[in-house]
């Protein structure tokens, strides 16, 4: 018993990630089985980091695009001459 | 074709090859720049910028990075420079996000609990909570929001993020943790202020 939660919070976004040492993996699913703080942490950690990355974009507004396209290539143009 | 092909062909003037690179990763910074700023005006600007850099500064990239790394170090100056009015500021230390200051205190007298919104589904919608974070993530401290962004929104290594950033692995890491950990602490508190008992 020798480590408390704030050990375990420091270690957690690697936990988390699934980048932390198989030995300290199972010392804290095994904290986390009787902390009811550091469970909630680890849950509503993961909810939040999901819930970010589902609500991403991955297209340009349309007007940009074509905004891009055009000052794009005046731009190649005046520094390459083609 | 590879990224290396790729690269060389734009280097010599190949504008086709050039479009191959971005293609892959515009909507990408757009998306950072967007998070950065809170701001579709200034994510739009932003991703201009960028890629006019990309082009003018083509050769000087070396391919020590990916392309798409590269491409997010001059995006994250030009996010920068639209910010340029926001304080650097520091996050609670570590500790601070726990419920009490002392571990024993909590396991052997109860202490505060934390707030539980494991199930969010029950209490709001998805885009709601969205929304949520989205303010969570746009109040944090610049320096921590893009290290937040990078590592979650964009998923790049905390390696890449160190390179980028032009900071220790050690203190991107600590970045890292403590954004989650203030956004995270943010949001519980938004929700347990509607739903908490
Ligand atoms: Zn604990």
């Amino acid at each position: 018993m020798g480590r408390k939660c704030l050990d375990y919070i420091k270690e957690l976004n690697d936990y988390i990630d699934g980048d932390l040492d198989p030995a300290l993996c199972e010392e804290i699913e095994k904290h986390i089985g009787h902390c009811e703080n550091c469970r909630i942490m680890v849950d509503t950690m993961k909810q939040s980091v999901k819930l970010c990355r589902e609500g991403r974009p991955v297209e340009l507004p349309k007007s940009l695009e074509s905004k891009l396209n055009n000052l794009l290539k005046d731009r190649w143009q005046i520094k390459f001459g083609k | 074709m590879s990224e290396k092909e790729l690269v060389a062909k734009a280097q010599a003037g190949d504008f086709q090859a050039f479009e191959a690179l971005i293609n892959a990763n515009k909507g990408k910074i757009y998306a950072l720049a967007l998070k950065m700023t809170a701001n579709p005006q200034d994510a739009e600007d932003i991703v201009q910028e960028t890629l006019i850099k990309a082009i003018d500064n083509i050769e000087q990239f070396r391919g020590e990075s990916s392309f798409g790394t590269w491409l997010y170090s001059i995006a994250l100056n030009q996010s920068r420079a639209h910010l340029a009015k926001q304080k650097q500021t520091d996050l609670k230390p570590i500790e601070d996000y726990l419920p009490t200051r002392s571990a024993d205190e909590m396991h052997n007298h109860g202490g505060h609990k934390l707030f539980d919104w494991r199930d969010p589904h029950k209490v709001l919608e998805d885009d709601e909570l969205r929304k949520m974070i989205d303010e969570a993530i746009a109040a944090l401290p610049v320096q921590y929001r893009e290290a937040f962004l990078l590592r979650y929104y964009e998923e790049l290594s905390i390696k890449e993020i160190a390179k980028i950033i032009n900071e220790s692995v050690a203190s991107t890491k600590s970045r890292v943790l403590r954004a989650r950990l203030a956004v995270r602490d943010q949001l519980s508190r938004t929700l347990e202020a509607r739903y908490g008992t």
